[in-house]
């Protein structure tokens, strides 16, 4: 599969009278293939949208190099094919639905009114489309900014905390349309702090702390490695202490035990002692680990080897 | 172009929405229209004192749209992120920059407009004058939309790397001291006798602009002035007006391309 986004030791440097020169990006290694969705992840400060930005061509990094589909990041070309929902976006709130499509179409030179009602068919805004802005609540606004970024049918699009501030249903009808980006055969760039969202529809993930790419790779492979459940009746309490190990926690109670182990260890043994001991195996439960485990273990582990001497690589980010 | 257009008429689809704005016309408009009643109280020429001292409110009205019009234009959307949804478009920032600075102009020009009708009315009703005195009364305005221009790019050059508050008194520095003291350098430059003073004196007739060339009009400040040839004063102040707003719109592309948003 072809990359939609490669970057090799991407780096965006800033001055700062307090901190001298602070490296905000530091030597990122990013690659995002085509017709994925991506979620890159990361606390508040952490880069994200200093990597966007850049990304998007509106900064120029301090060294390193970037591509965004097979172009330089900044090429103007690229710029016809990809498209940008900022964070908590503002639009000019004097203008009707219709009239923001045939501004931002305007910049691409569309002037079809049958593709701006089209769009917003596609968002739920068709009945909305003479309303102000002004008069859009929270989610339509951010429907009126996905319809404004879908209006170059772009390849890919960048999507900044798409669903940050909505209410559940908001939250629902962002996530269909953005699956629906996916199955038309579109990249989509989420960065974002809703991690059950993530999971839920992200193919890949980036884990970003203080300007470095702590993890990344396939949600399913980051998320392996996760817990198994065992329970068992008819079980003694000699038979459940002799499963103790490390990382084994053990609940005993009325002849049942509840076994909750790493998941690479040996499962089968553990069965056959129960069966070789007449005990009843009620259920056996793989427990993959959440996206919010994995991040919040990747983001302390970042931080303690901070703070444990190691160079810190980054910085705040105002 | 059309990109250039397009930013320009949501500019001033912007600005003429801006309440802040509206309220500094709308004080303009209310001081234009006690002004008649002023002229009575004055002993000199009626139609002077009220010609002269409505040019001055249209004047400063202008002066105070154009600098608050122009000084949070590029801050107001670096910070409602509007700036990221266009630059992410295939628009370059001397795009942005040059569709903003030509929608404040038609802004402008809108809003002078507006209080030029009304001026007239006024002088109409009030003074009863001849038609040609009318026509000549509505002519200084369009100096004073071309003296408005450059005071736009003033500001708009500095909003490339100054905050909108220091920016205000910049500008407004800008503007008193080409209005007021650029003459005295001037005539200083020309007449001078200390060298070091005529020196000194030219290089800040040269580099400041001169706001007071556009108001050649007004029968107060320069009761006793003729203009040869007003054509020629007309299009050479165009052409003073196009090279300095070139200017600085040239250095406010170059340091806003540079600058981190």
């Amino acid at each position: 599969m072809a990359a939609a986004i490669e970057t090799q030791k991407l780096t965006k440097t800033y001055r700062s009278r307090s901190l001298g020169k602070v490296n905000v990006v530091d030597e990122l290694d990013l690659v995002v293939e085509e017709g994925e969705i991506f979620g890159f992840l990361g606390p508040n400060g952490a880069g994200k949208t200093t990597t966007i930005k850049m990304l998007l061509g509106i900064i120029a990094p301090s060294s390193g190099e970037g591509y965004v589909l097979d172009k330089e990041i900044g090429d103007m070309e690229v710029h016809k094919v990809i498209s940008y929902l900022p964070e908590r976006p503002y639009y000019y709130e004097y203008m009707t639905g219709m009239e923001l499509l045939k501004f931002y179409g305007s910049l691409f030179g569309i002037k079809d009114v049958a593709k701006f009602q089209a769009l917003l068919e596609k968002v739920n805004l068709a009945g909305d489309a003479t309303k102000t802005i002004s008069q859009y609540s929270k989610g339509m606004q951010q429907r009126i900014g996905l319809a404004q970024s879908l209006l170059n049918d772009p390849k890919l699009l960048f999507l900044d905390e798409p669903t940050g501030g909505l209410d559940p249903i908001a939250h629902t009808e962002i996530r269909d349309l953005i699956l629906q980006f996916r199955n038309e055969g579109r990249t989509v760039f989420i960065s974002s702090h809703e991690l059950s969202e993530v999971e839920r529809i992200c193919d890949r993930v980036a884990i970003i702390n203080k300007g470095v790419i702590e993890q990344q790779g396939k949600l399913d492979d980051l998320l392996r490695g996760g817990r198994m459940e065992v329970i068992a009746d008819g079980v003694s309490k000699e038979l459940a202490d002799s499963f103790k190990g490390e990382d084994v926690v053990i609940s005993h109670h009325n002849n049942r035990v509840i076994l909750d182990m790493p998941e690479n260890n040996d499962v089968n043994a553990v069965l056959d002692s129960l069966r070789s001991k007449k005990a009843t195996v009620v259920s056996v439960i793989p427990r993959r680990r959440r996206l919010e485990d994995l991040f919040v273990e990747t983001v302390g582990r970042a931080d303690s080897r901070a703070k444990g001497g190691k160079p810190a690589a980054g910085a705040e980010v105002a | 172009m059309n990109v250039i257009l397009n930013i320009a008429t949501t500019t001033v689809g912007e600005a003429i929405r801006r309440r802040v704005l509206l309220v500094i016309l709308l004080i303009g408009v209310l001081l234009l229209s006690i002004i008649p009643a002023l002229g009575i109280l004055s002993a000199r020429s009626e139609t002077a004192v009220t010609v002269g001292t409505m040019y001055a409110v249209l004047r400063g009205t202008s002066a105070l749209i154009a600098i608050v019009l122009t000084i949070y234009m590029l801050p107001n959307e670096i910070e409602r992120r509007t700036i990221y949804t266009i630059l992410s478009k295939p628009v370059q920032r001397w795009q942005f920059l040059l569709g903003k600075y030509l929608g404040a102009v038609l802004a402008l020009l809108l809003m002078i407009a507006l209080m030029t009708v009304f001026m007239v009315a006024l002088f109409w009703v009030f003074q009863k004058p001849p038609a040609e005195k009318v026509a000549e009364v509505a002519t200084q305005p369009f100096m004073y939309w071309m003296e408005m221009s450059l005071l736009s790019a003033v500001g708009m050059f500095f909003s490339t790397f100054i905050a909108p508050l220091v920016n205000f008194f910049l500008t407004i520095g800008m503007w008193l001291v080409g209005t007021v003291l650029n003459p005295l350098y001037d005539t200083l430059a020309k007449n001078g006798q200390n060298g070091v003073m005529k020196g000194i004196a030219q290089i800040v007739t040269n580099v400041l602009p001169n706001f007071a060339n556009y108001d050649t009009k007004n029968p107060i400040i320069n009761p006793g002035q003729v203009i040869q040839n007003g054509a020629l004063y007309k299009w050479s102040t165009v052409g003073y007006t196009a090279m300095y707003v070139g200017i600085l719109l040239l250095l406010a592309i170059v340091v806003f391309d540079r600058r981190e948003v």
